[in-house]
């Protein structure tokens, strides 16, 4: 069997890419929202809602944008229960977020079932490539040009999230809440206000990532689809440091690192299940291995779990 | 007087746990009545199959055991303000670890391969648990983090042990699953009629071991101390890494003991369908709700068992998914968190 390597290059480096969104739009939500204190770990449940709802709607709309936007919509309803709990009530925020979570997934598969009774999945319609014409262009045809448009906005989302906590005001009141909320406090900051509005952010941005599983990850819905995905993210930005740049930097490796193990298995044939299961662990045991490399240096926000109550 | 005002908080923190519980039900029955079930189906099963039949009591058991073990565990860490959400992980390396000593170690005879197969289990998950604990000791590394990264492993991991190393040479090609424990390997029934074995009597006897170890001993303060403030616990003179090293991995031979029980009290033989549980992460809410109490978290095991079968019952009975048990927990314990953070409250002020 001959393997043209340049065919495998470009499968990796698209593939890489496609899954991209994902991660960066639920990273660059938790970053914000763990640099003002609060730190979401029920995202992988909001993700499961958001899902469903993307399917429900595009099939209802047939408007992959509308199913977006509705998504982002369950996303900030759920976001905004988990920060009314978080921030004003001061509740756990590890069991709360984990709460969340066990409610997304039992409530998911629910709503997908009263949707669905004859468990019939309708087609769904994703959002198209920005222009399907590029992908005749050699080798960046199909790895830069026929991208969905999320994967451009999700890079543009990194930038944003970066110049956004260090070269703003807003940001540096986020920072400033996560690190030392007393301080914020004196200096006039409504400390929930800002924690409040930085969560709700993170909770969009996750109903983002859950919308764009859809057609990109695993096809249909079943329970537990998102199998822990959501969770890697709390990983990558642990590796990232919380910041922006370094997470790109570790959702792109992680990516990267699937995808070849991916593209080997279909290359090599293996119909053998003992050696793909193997395979799959490598970008998780990958990731692991970066821990004590890089981990080492990491430093969450001073604040982070910790409630704040003025006075 | 200050009995009466102690009674008076924990009939507080009851009625608040009641309203919890309750607010889930309700949202179950909602979810029951919207399928267009019978509501009155749906109450007698989640109340009384727990117990009507030999079936309903065998599964209200086999949960009370995975629930107190691992959230011993889970409570024990949680006491060090660690959070061990990877209970499942270590769970399922112990299930694993259960039929690699079976097969592996086979040559033994009966009565010690039967203890190795324990022993292993609870190995396993030790081992499962090392690595996150090493991390976090050592390079302080965030144990949240490092726990949940291998739970996805443990399941990859369990795949391709059972579709190799363990799994049984005579089904059909490709399906994996391992052979059936033959009954020697099973944990008995202590009456042969009732379908509770003795497992149970070990994990009460384990929780009670516990207790006296964990709560009657400086252990519990120290464990606290660690838990509250690293600052103080230095000053004290207490060895954090020893305190978080002793909790994490007692967490994880306990998980991977709750393997064991599983395995050899139960389902005899392993398939991908144990893959899909999710009591690791029940340990966690059992652990809360038993506010990390060695004797608490028994109570909670037997409590969340009890509307864990229930309502998976219900939804069999009603014809709804039994996912909608998770959701039904999840708002369970949105509502408990609120009922400590009320009681809580009132004792401060």
């Amino acid at each position: 069997m001959t393997v043209n390597l340049s065919d495998v290059a470009i499968a990796v480096l698209s593939t890489t890419l496609t899954l991209s969104p994902f991660y960066l739009f639920a990273g660059m939500g938790e970053i914000v929202s763990e640099k003002s204190g609060v730190a979401n770990m029920g995202l992988e449940g909001i993700m499961l809602m958001s899902l469903v709802t993307t399917f429900i709607v595009d099939y209802l709309t047939g408007n992959p944008w509308i199913a977006l936007f509705a998504a982002i919509g369950t996303a900030g309803v759920i976001g905004a229960v988990f920060a009314f709990f978080a921030i004003q009530v001061r509740l756990d925020q590890i069991a709360l977020g984990l709460a969340i979570y066990l409610f997304g997934l039992g409530f998911s598969l629910i709503v997908f079932n009263a949707a669905y009774p004859t468990g019939i999945f309708p087609n769904y319609i994703s959002l198209p490539p920005i222009y399907s014409g590029w992908g005749t262009v050699p080798v960046i045809g199909t790895i830069l040009l026929e991208q969905n448009v999320l994967v451009y906005l999700s890079i543009a989302l990194v930038v944003i999230t970066a110049l956004f906590l260090n070269r703003t005001s807003l940001g540096l009141r986020v920072r400033a809440v996560g690190e030392n909320p007393k301080a914020a406090d004196n200096m006039g900051v409504n400390v929930p206000k800002v924690r409040f509005l930085a969560t709700l952010f993170g909770a969009l941005m996750f109903g983002v990532a859950g919308s764009y599983f859809a057609g990109n990850f695993v096809p249909g819905f079943q329970t537990n689809i998102i199998a822990g995905r959501g969770f890697i993210v709390l990983a990558m930005i642990y590796f990232g440091n919380w910041k922006p740049y370094r997470v790109l930097f570790a959702a792109l490796s992680f990516n990267m690192v699937y995808a070849l193990q991916n593209e080997y298995i279909s290359i090599s044939g293996s119909s053998v299940a003992s050696v793909s299961t193997l395979f799959n662990m490598l970008p998780y045991v990958f990731l692991l291995a970066l821990i004590p490399v890089f981990g080492r240096k990491a430093r969450a926000p001073k604040f982070l779990l910790k409630p704040y109550k003025k006075g | 007087m200050h009995e009466n005002t102690q009674g008076l908080r924990w009939l507080r923190a009851t009625a608040y746990n009641a309203f919890a519980v309750g607010l889930g039900i309700l949202a179950g029955l909602a979810v029951v009545v919207y399928a267009g079930g019978n509501i009155e189906v749906a109450l007698s099963s989640l109340f009384l199959d727990p117990i009507r039949s030999s079936g309903g009591i065998q599964q209200l058991f086999v949960l009370f055991v995975m629930f107190y073990t691992m959230a011993l565990g889970v409570g024990l860490a949680l006491k060090a303000g660690l959070w061990n959400i990877g209970a499942q992980g270590q769970f399922l390396a112990g299930t694993v670890m259960v039929f690699f000593v079976y097969i592996y170690l086979g040559f033994l005879p009966w009565p010690i391969l039967y203890v190795a197969m324990i022993l292993g289990a609870a190995i396993g998950g030790l081992l499962w648990i090392t690595v996150p604990t090493i991390l976090r000791v050592k390079f302080g590394a965030n144990e949240i983090v490092v726990t949940i990264l291998l739970n996805v492993v443990a399941i990859n991991f369990g795949f391709y042990m059972l579709s190799g190393p363990i799994k049984s040479p005579g089904t059909a090609l490709g399906f994996p699953i391992t052979t059936t424990l033959p009954a020697r390997f099973q944990i008995p029934n202590i009456v042969a009629s009732v379908p509770i074995t003795y497992a149970v009597p070990a994990t009460v006897a384990i929780g009670v071991i516990f207790y006296f170890l964990v709560e009657r001993t400086p252990f519990r303060v120290k464990a606290n101390t660690v838990g509250e403030s690293a600052e103080t616990a230095r000053y004290a003179g207490i060895s954090i890494p020893r305190v978080m090293a002793i909790t994490l991995l007692t967490a994880g031979a306990l998980a991977g003991l709750a393997g064991a029980t599983y395995m050899m009290g139960y389902r005899y033989e392993l398939d991908i369908g144990s893959f899909s549980t999710n009591y690791g992460l029940l340990a966690i809410i059992v652990a809360l709700v038993g506010r990390k109490h060695m004797l608490g978290i028994g109570i909670a095991a037997f409590f969340f068992a009890y509307i864990t079968f229930g309502a998976e019952s219900m939804a069999v009975a009603t014809n709804v998914n039994s996912v909608v048990v998770f959701a039904m927990e999840g708002v369970m314990m949105i509502g408990i968190l609120m009922g400590n953070y009320l009681t809580e409250r009132k004792k401060a002020a």
